[in-house]
């Protein structure tokens, strides 16, 4: 009886968690016109702002001048790159200097901080900065021309003070574990990210994201301590009130690449759970006005160990209901949240065919069967970096772990490099 | 403050407009809202009144107790008394589901005075299923773009045609389902489009078939009707979603099966295989128009009621089908034409079996293409053909000729249907099953020891009564068909004390030995009724020795 109870209770909570989850997932597509409002606007042709570009590098000197050249081919009247290099980094300060020399709106800020990390290199450069709103980008991302102008268009028909534009994983056929990072990508840019938008607390992503410029020195800019500063600043600035948009255009989305291996990913991963922690510990979120609001902050920040735990708890509790003898109304709820899981792998399923259309791939059979049978392992990846995130903050370890590239969605020669990643969970 | 992009307002790639949602604005959300339109609230309102004025007045008396109302409505009396699934080992004739949203309904009522636990007071509660359903099919027939009055029709067809009365009055899975097959319909229908209503659209859908499994043919309408009212953008979210929903959903029966061991045949237990095997080879019973056959019986008996309904939809989903090209009503309406063809389609197997419950789930999609119908000839005689000035004179020929159609068919349809209310509502056609369970009831001096063959309907009365449910009271066929019963009865008819000979045990008999034996050894003790329909309290020869008439 007792066991009953207690397997029915662990049930309806992982169910509610589960549902939740597949609710705000699926927010993009639940009516065509929030689909269609998930989408930038087009632009009216008049430009007012002006940008300043920042594009932190480290040790990318492969990339790093055709990622500039790229940036310097949008259509945009009045932009400025300010590339910051480390001082012990002379080779990435190359080309750089080359570049600027080439083209007087590149600019290069070097940072000599003794530790290095993301957040303290464009604090370095925020002082710099002329233009009316400053962006952020990876030193490998591939921008589109057209972007800064949809931007520009965004921020002033909506007075927003932030706009995050979507960055989208793109090589889904390198390995398995890629198809799914790139669906995690493709569920959180395309749909998730807007939910978050309308309710009024979001936690940015790493790059591709536009900020006026006198709100992010009024909010001192990025935290120097965090490992998710990109989660932070959003936190921090909307649980100030400050207006937020986001869009998504597939042709208009910064294209990104999934970590070489898999180590790097479980690295990569473990260091967003970190900075989530550290987010939630830092208690901003405490600021937002209205109770939901808390909730889904807090929610939000937890869930990567949310999904860590679930991930091992429903395959268990449906072990436990086939084998164990319990009544069966009993056993019915306990396949609740299993049977939700399965509701979000279909979706998954029909994400990844929508996935291959806006990006014109071509998604395989195959795909679709390493996405189902991928789905486990890429949970136990997930919670094993939930696992290791608490472990390090426990012993206190925040340092920035590094993660490997392989510029696999450059269409250009494959290059290999150290470099760092942003954004979501 | 945080918020997404408004729409954009460019000309493309605004959600785009459908023929069939055409009253639907994109950006500002669906114009027709049922719960702020106040002429819909009164015009459904004032319908719903009426419907559950005739359907209701006189509901326990007319029309006849029916053996399979008693079947059900006892096995909800079983999940209510934590019996499980039926009183008698459940074997998989029907998913479940049904009785037990009967047990939920009728759960208060049984608490207040279990005594009305009876086929004839119980039927109040189907009054609360006739309601929903019908203003879900006026809801439907509003979404798919009717006009107010066309739907009020509707309404008005599906709750007072005189088959209508009769078959929803009855405790039957089928008006249940009924409102599930509604309700699914109509979140199909959702103006909003939402993800989320088409995955409830799913939902509603296997709670429909779970509730009577021959729903399962009506859901490619379903999902034709779904697939037109959703929108090219998120249309695979949507459907893959509803279709995910309904088989998760449906799923739980052969897993419920699964969990207690019998999904599939085995000795000493019975499996949801073998039900279905029952189901999938009972004996047809003729082609539908072969004068003669059971079905022809079953059709006859259908249009003794009512002629307009059944006739004039068919010949309205007919006419919506073959305009499909041209009409807008036709397109709008292409997920009820649709569920009416594949209904008359299935109904026409020569070798299939053909209840007299069947038509039940036809009945709200011919009163919607019915009223569609109707809408779509009314059109044509007012506006087709009009371009610009037209003369006076022939606008008001149009409305003559309009006006003369609907009185020609109100003089054919309502005395018809006025007759058939009048009858619904002063018939008394359960005297002698009352007569015979207060006999059962007064007169028999030791219930508790009597072993007695009923049928369904007068069951629960006898438990009721303090009779032994079950191996005291028996379903009459048990005693033949049921190990468990037949086990407890060594010596046949001579067993049991009492036959109480209805119209159904009369016909049912001839394949029942231990029933037939038991009509053949005993005598009437007292007769209530006249005729055919008369119901005769049967002593078995030589039982007096335990229960006996006081």
């Amino acid at each position: 009886m007792l066991t009953s109870v207690f397997i029915a209770a662990v049930s309806l909570v992982l169910f509610w968690m589960a549902a939740f989850t597949l609710w705000w997932q699926m927010h993009a597509w639940r009516t065509p016109e929030v689909l269609a409002s998930t989408r930038f606007s087009r632009p009216d042709g008049g430009e007012g702002l002006s940008f300043s570009l920042l594009l932190p590098a480290r040790h990318e000197q492969a990339v790093l001048d055709h990622t500039i050249q790229r940036l310097l081919e949008s259509s945009h009247a009045d932009f400025e790159i300010i590339v910051i290099v480390g001082h012990d980094d002379p080779e990435t300060a190359e080309v750089a200097r080359k570049a600027a020399a080439r083209d007087p709106r590149v600019r290069v800020v070097v940072d000599h901080h003794e530790k290095k990390n993301k957040p303290k290199a464009m604090n370095t450069a925020l002082p710099h900065c002329t233009g009316d709103v400053v962006g952020v980008f990876d030193a490998e991302d591939q921008v589109h021309p057209e972007l800064l102008a949809h931007v520009d268009h965004a921020f002033r028909s909506t007075g927003a003070d932030v706009v995050q534009g979507g960055v989208q994983l793109i090589n889904f056929n390198s390995s398995w574990y890629s198809l799914r990072n790139c669906l995690e990508y493709f569920f959180w840019f395309r749909s998730r990210l807007h939910l978050h938008a309308q309710k009024g607390f979001i936690p940015l992503g790493g790059n591709t994201v536009f900020v006026r410029t006198d709100v992010l020195r009024e909010a001192d800019g990025w935290d120097p301590d965090c490992l998710a500063e990109d989660c932070d600043l959003g936190v921090r600035l909307s649980s100030r009130g400050k207006k937020v948009v986001v869009a998504y255009d597939s042709d208009m989305v910064t294209r990104e690449e999934t970590p070489g291996t898999l180590m790097s990913l479980l690295k990569q991963r473990t260091r967003w759970n970190q900075g989530f922690l550290q987010v939630y510990r830092k208690k901003d979120w405490k600021q937002l006005p209205a109770f939901g609001q808390r909730m889904l902050a807090r929610y939000t920040l937890m869930t990567p160990f949310l999904q860590a735990a679930s991930g091992v708890l429903i395959p268990l509790n449906a072990a436990i209901a086939l084998f164990l003898d319990v009544p069966v109304g009993i056993a019915f709820v306990t396949f609740l949240p299993a049977v939700t899981a399965l509701v979000t792998f279909v979706f998954e399923v029909v994400g990844l065919h929508d996935f291959g259309k806006q990006y014109g791939l071509r998604v395989r059979f195959i795909h679709y069967l390493k996405l189902v049978v991928g789905g486990p392992f890429y949970q136990v990846l997930l919670a094993g970096a939930a696992v290791r995130a608490v472990w390090r903050e426990q012993r206190g370890r925040n340092d920035w772990e590094l993660t490997s590239h392989v510029g696999a969605h450059l269409t250009a020669a494959t290059v290999t490099r150290e470099s760092r990643e942003d954004v979501p969970a | 403050m945080t918020s997404t992009l408004p729409a954009a307002t460019s000309t493309s790639s605004v959600p785009a407009q459908q023929s069939p949602a055409h009253e639907t604005t994109p950006a500002t959300g669906p114009a027709l809202r049922f719960r702020s339109s106040r002429a819909d609230l009164i015009l459904c309102g004032v319908l719903l009144a009426a419907i559950i004025t005739v359907q209701g007045w006189n509901i326990a008396d007319y029309p006849t107790l029916s053996d399979d109302e008693g079947t059900y409505l006892a096995q909800a009396w079983a999940v209510q008394e934590g019996r499980g699934l039926a009183h008698y080992t459940y074997w998989y004739d029907h998913p479940p589901l049904g009785w037990i949203q009967i047990a939920l309904l009728t759960w208060i009522p049984s608490l207040i005075n279990p005594e009305w636990m009876t086929v004839g007071s119980m039927r109040t509660v189907m009054l609360l299923i006739s309601a929903a359903s019908s203003v879900l099919i006026y809801v439907l027939a509003r979404r798919l773009a009717l006009p107010r009055w066309a739907a009020g029709l509707a309404m008005v067809f599906f709750g007072l045609s005189p088959l209508s009365v009769v078959l929803q009055r009855e405790i039957f899975l089928d008006n249940i389902a009924v409102m599930w097959t509604l309700l699914a319909f109509c979140l199909a229908a959702s103006p909003s489009r939402h993800l989320w209503h088409h995955f409830g659209a799913g939902i509603a859908a296997a709670a429909a078939v779970l509730t009577k499994e021959t729903m399962l043919v009506v859901l490619p309408a379903l999902f034709v009707t779904m697939w037109r009212h959703s929108h090219r953008d998120t249309r695979k979210f949507a459907l893959t979603g509803a279709v995910t929903a309904c088989a998760m959903i449906g799923l739980s029966y052969p897993l419920f099966a699964l969990l207690k061991g019998e999904l599939f045949p085995g000795s000493g237990h019975v499996s949801l295989w073998d039900g279905l095997e029952y189901q999938m080879t009972r004996p047809g019973s003729g082609f539908i128009l072969d004068a003669g056959t059971g079905s022809y019986g079953v059709l006859q008996s259908w249009l003794y009621y009512d002629r307009v309904l059944p006739l004039g939809g068919l010949a309205g989903a007919l006419l919506l089908l073959v305009t499909f090209r041209w009409s807008v009503t036709a397109r709008a309406l292409a997920g009820p034409a649709l569920t009416v063809a594949i209904l008359a389609l299935v109904a026409m197997r020569p070798s299939g079996y053909l209840p007299a419950m069947y038509i039940i789930q036809a009945l709200p999609f011919l009163a919607l293409v019915l009223a569609g119908g109707a809408a779509s000839v009314v059109h044509a005689v007012l506006r087709r053909w009009r371009r610009g000035e037209e003369h006076r004179y022939l606008t008001s020929a149009r409305y003559v000729l309009a006006t003369v159609l609907a009185l020609a068919a109100a003089a054919y349809v309502v005395p018809r249907w006025y007759d058939g209310a009048r009858t619904a509502v002063t018939t008394d056609a359960n005297a002698p099953y009352q007569a015979a369970s207060k006999w059962l009831t007064t007169r028999v001096a030791d219930p508790v020891d009597t072993r007695v063959l009923v049928d369904d309907a007068l069951w629960l009365d006898l438990v009721h009564a303090g009779y032994r449910p079950g191996l005291g009271v028996i379903w009459f066929y048990k005693a033949d068909l049921d190990p468990a019963v037949t086990k407890t009865m060594p010596d046949g008819w001579r067993d049991l004390d009492y036959v109480v000979a209805s119209p159904t045990v009369r016909r049912d008999a001839v394949d029942l030995p231990n029933v037939k034996q038991a009509l053949e050894h005993s005598t009437p003790v007292v007769t209530f009724g006249k005729g055919d329909d008369r119901i005769e309290i049967r002593r078995i020869d030589g039982a007096g020795t335990r229960g006996g008439t006081r």
